[in-house]
């Protein structure tokens, strides 16, 4: 690959250099379980004008050679926490929960999202176009507070919505601001939900003895009404049961997150339409909550039916760090434990967006789409595998980030890394 | 989530470095009471095993080596013979055509058994990971908190790893002994330990140390504070070294009050303990080479060493392997430099790199984990044939471990310690087919013994089928 000059210009240009053909690419839409071989894609305004089989490219387009490579929507990465913290051992960069003071449901993560982190910039580079953020849990209540969806096709307001889902914490992790009791945690949870109704029905509200204040009861309107879900932070068959549960008799939309029980309960889960955002490198059983946990979890909830999307945890590090590649080596697992390929793409490139009720659903590559796509240097399911080109909003975005600037400095063959100091 | 991070904190928080062991040239002089330095005693039996011949395979031989269509044969628990068109004679034959062979997989830094599996609350407050009551607990032997029906044992078997060495936590200067086993099914330690392996000293330097003891109001709670606590244990350790030289010698009559944890620093000065260093910063790394050098005690290996490749060429010059993740970066300030050639950039300065787990699930990875540098490393530009990243997880863990003779190899005369692979085993979609261990099937994906679950897991209704 010909290294790119001045990315920066490129960075800051917001004219569309048209028409672009990337040709000679495996095309996977998203729209066909099958992928469109030796396709040229045409892109043109900051969007998908064609997409066909050995199309010759305009004449005057900008051709970017794609044999053997192959292209997809960009990663829409279903929960993650970056923007949300830089060094995670230190305090006053992490403002993934809130520990103590007035707010529960009211928290709203997005609040606290920094553009400029380096966690941000490097799920950019590596193929991140969209992504949930949401919230640990918290020190003083059961509810963690609200997620928001980043954009990252955009450079400073990278929050796209805000208070996208509702979270809580059930099981172990979260029982002890409960009172030391999963069950408390849905105690809890239906008693908040009890006091929302309450509050909505009579008008003007009239305060009674509450467990909520304002600002928490307010915040869970949105839930009540279905506006948006309670994601469910569950790894225990029997808590992924009770959040169901609870979404019946609320008639709220629920979203299970992690999940890794969530294959002993997929009859259930397609018949309530929960969807399940699982990490498919789930195997072992590293707290009581996940004894069940296996790698066919993905195949499983997929056979019967239930929508997936992936979250890759490692043990915490990659919902911050490494976001992009963490995600495709999930996929790829899943696949190598039964789940079809295109469903695995579809969980980490497409899936997001329904679960989370975007809009607009972006994850689809057809005409008058909006050009975002990545050019893979092979099968992106392969973490070995590396973007060679991105383009969101039809720009291509420069690879650059702190890391190649490191990379570089100390590259053996470089001058800078010759010189630089050998200890002693 | 937030226990299992608090676990994660001892252990990846606190890092641990190894040294490259040199065999001791002084015959062991016969005393009753010198300080004990021989490897413990195994009771570890081979699996049941068959001569087997694996054929049709595309070989990397662990030291850079590649074959193609080759056959390696196993005869009472050794590689006989590694080529083509092998004789078949007396042997079970596995047909491995389409499909690959490595040497088994070694992971040189583990907390199995220790990190047990489920954690819970339970092990918030107490963990047998470290004994975190002191600085210098050089006289722990982690080998006495293992628990080996911990299931990761059995799920770095069934991902090919055959031998792992386990380590003491990283919030002390001096964690205590290492041990090394292989990933049996067993009851005690004893079992599983590799006969004749040594033990290791797990040292720990940076962050982990000083914020564990400094925010106990303890010493240490700087960087130079650690560092001065290394040597003077180390002083201490030389004159205890050398009270027990003289009474050896027969220049002194009285024999030397005994000292267990003397006993494990001495035992380093004098070559016989390999040293493990938790270590993530160059300048941390190049400091505590430099202080160990001072003693004359050479650093087997760095672990975790996320800057390692801004000081690549000392390492080499040292002889110092490198054992590092190929991605983890930032979630300390120690980690915020991680690149992904890290690896890459240590190979091409000539230096000793490994690939580790530290955590369960990057146990069962480790042809991944390698799959990822070196694939960092060929967009950077160098060269990284399977044949040689295969060397991270094979005979440069073994030459951590002291082990380079016995294992990592596929040669005659080298262990029978091998896997087969459904395919390329730096692809997402391979998997460990077969795996052996001295010559015995330890693992086959397609045989009845394949799900065998941990005594934990036995009966549990979670691992069951939906009725």
């Amino acid at each position: 690959m010909t290294r790119r000059l001045a990315p920066l210009l490129l960075l800051a240009s917001s004219v569309h250099a048209d028409p672009i053909a990337i040709t000679g690419a495996e095309v996977w839409t998203n729209t066909a379980d099958a992928p469109v071989r030796n396709a040229t894609v045409v892109i043109s305004g900051g969007r998908i004008v064609s997409i066909q089989p050995a199309l010759s490219p305009p004449p005057s387009a900008r051709v970017i050679d794609a044999a053997g490579r192959v292209v997809t929507p960009p990663l829409d990465a279903a929960a993650t926490q970056i923007g949300l913290v830089e060094v995670a051992s230190a305090s006053d960069t992490d403002d993934r929960a809130v520990h103590s003071g007035p707010l529960g449901a009211a928290f709203d993560v997005s609040l606290g999202v920094d553009a400029n982190h380096l966690t941000v910039e490097q799920a950019r580079v590596a193929g991140v176009a969209r992504a949930l953020v949401f919230p640990d849990p918290a020190g003083n209540g059961v509810f963690a507070g609200w997620a928001a969806r980043l954009n990252l096709a955009e450079r400073t307001d990278i929050v796209e919505r805000a208070r996208v889902a509702l979270f809580v914490t059930a099981g172990g992790a979260g029982a002890h601001v409960a009172g030391g009791s999963r069950a408390a945690i849905w105690g809890q949870v239906h008693n908040a939900l009890s006091e929302a109704r309450s509050a909505r029905a009579s008008s003007p509200f009239k305060p009674r003895d509450q467990l909520l204040n304002h600002a928490d009861l307010e915040a869970i309107t949105p839930v009540l009404e279905k506006r948006v879900p309670l994601a469910v932070v569950a790894q225990r068959e029997a808590d992924i049961r009770q959040a169901v549960a609870a979404g019946k008799d609320f008639g709220i939309s629920v979203v299970i997150v992690g999940g890794a029980e969530a294959w002993r309960a997929a009859t259930l889960l397609v018949s309530r339409h929960v969807p399940v955002i699982l990490d498919p490198l789930d195997d072992l059983p590293v707290s009581y909550d996940s004894v069940g946990a296996r790698r066919d979890n993905a195949r499983i909830l997929a056979d019967a039916g239930v929508t997936i999307g992936f979250m890759v945890s490692g043990q915490g590090i990659y919902l911050n760090y490494n976001v992009g590649q963490a995600l495709r080596e999930g996929a790829g697992i899943a696949v190598a434990n039964g789940l079809p390929y295109g469903q695995a793409l579809r969980a980490i490139t497409q899936n997001a967006a329904r679960i989370w009720g975007d809009a607009a659903p972006a994850g689809t590559l057809a005409p008058g789409a909006a050009a975002d796509l990545v050019v893979w240097d092979g099968d992106p399911l392969e973490p070995t595998t590396a973007p060679v080109a991105i383009f969101l909003n039809g720009t291509e975005i420069s690879l650059r980030s702190r890391q190649t600037l490191l990379r570089d400095r100390y590259r053996p063959a470089s001058e800078e890394g010759r010189s630089a100091p050998a200890g002693r | 989530m937030n226990l299992v991070q608090r676990a994660v904190a001892l252990l990846a928080v606190v890092a641990s470095v190894c040294l490259t062991y040199a065999p001791a040239a002084a015959p062991v002089a016969v005393s009753p009471r010198q300080p004990a330095l021989e490897a413990p005693p195994s009771s570890y039996r081979p699996l049941p095993r068959v001569d087997t011949l694996v054929t049709g395979a595309t070989i990397l031989d662990g030291v850079g080596g590649r074959i193609e269509h080759g056959d390696v044969l196993m005869h009472d628990g050794r590689i006989i013979a590694v080529g083509h068109a092998l004789p078949r004679e007396g042997a079970v034959v596995v047909d491995a055509s389409g499909r690959w062979v490595t040497p088994g997989i070694i992971d040189v830094h583990t907390h199995y058994g220790t990190y047990l599996l489920p954690q819970s609350a339970a092990e918030a407050s107490v963990s047998d990971v470290l004994e975190e009551s002191d600085p210098n607990v050089a006289d722990t032997w982690i080998e006495h908190a293992v628990r080996p029906e911990d299931p990761a044992f059995s799920r770095a078997l069934t991902s090919g790893v055959t031998t792992l060495q386990i380590l003491p936590g990283s919030s002390a200067l001096f964690g205590g002994r290492t041990v090394i086993i292989k990933p049996i099914p067993a009851v005690t330690v004893d079992q599983m330990r590799f006969p004749g392996a040594r033990q290791g000293l797990k040292m720990a330097c940076g962050t982990n140390p000083a914020s564990s003891f400094g925010s106990r109001g303890r010493f240490p709670n700087s960087r130079q504070g650690e560092i001065a606590g290394v040597r003077g244990a180390f002083l201490e350790a030389e004159r205890y070294r050398k009270e027990w030289d003289a009474y050896r010698a027969g220049r002194r009559a009285d024999a030397p009050k005994r000292d267990l944890k003397l006993d494990t620093l001495s035992a380093a000065l004098r070559g016989e303990l390999p040293v493990h260093l938790h270590c993530y910063r160059a300048d941390d790394i190049a400091n505590w080479i430099s202080t160990l050098e001072e003693f004359g005690v050479h650093l087997t290996a760095v672990h975790h060493a996320v800057e390692a490749y801004k000081i690549a060429p000392l390492l080499a010059q040292k002889h110092v392997c490198a054992a590092v993740w190929p991605d983890w970066w930032g979630f300390k300030r120690e980690a915020e430099d991680g690149i992904p050639e890290n690896a890459a950039f240590i190979e091409a300065a000539g230096g000793c790199v490994v690939m580790h787990s530290d955590i369960p699930l990057l146990g069962s990875l480790l042809n991944i984990e390698a799959a990822k540098a070196a694939a960092a490393g060929r967009r950077a530009g160098l060269a990284i044939p399977e044949e040689r990243a295969i060397r991270w997880i094979t005979s440069n863990a073994a030459k951590v471990l002291g082990l380079e003779s016995q294992i990592g190899h596929l040669a005659p005369g080298m262990n029978a310690d091998l896997v087969v692979w459904s395919g390329n085993p730096f692809s997402i979609y391979s998997k460990a087919d077969l795996v052996f261990i001295d010559g015995a099937v330890a693992y086959d994906r397609h045989g009845p013994s394949s799900q065998r679950p941990s005594d934990f897991e036995l009966g549990r209704p979670q691992k069951e089928a939906v009725r």
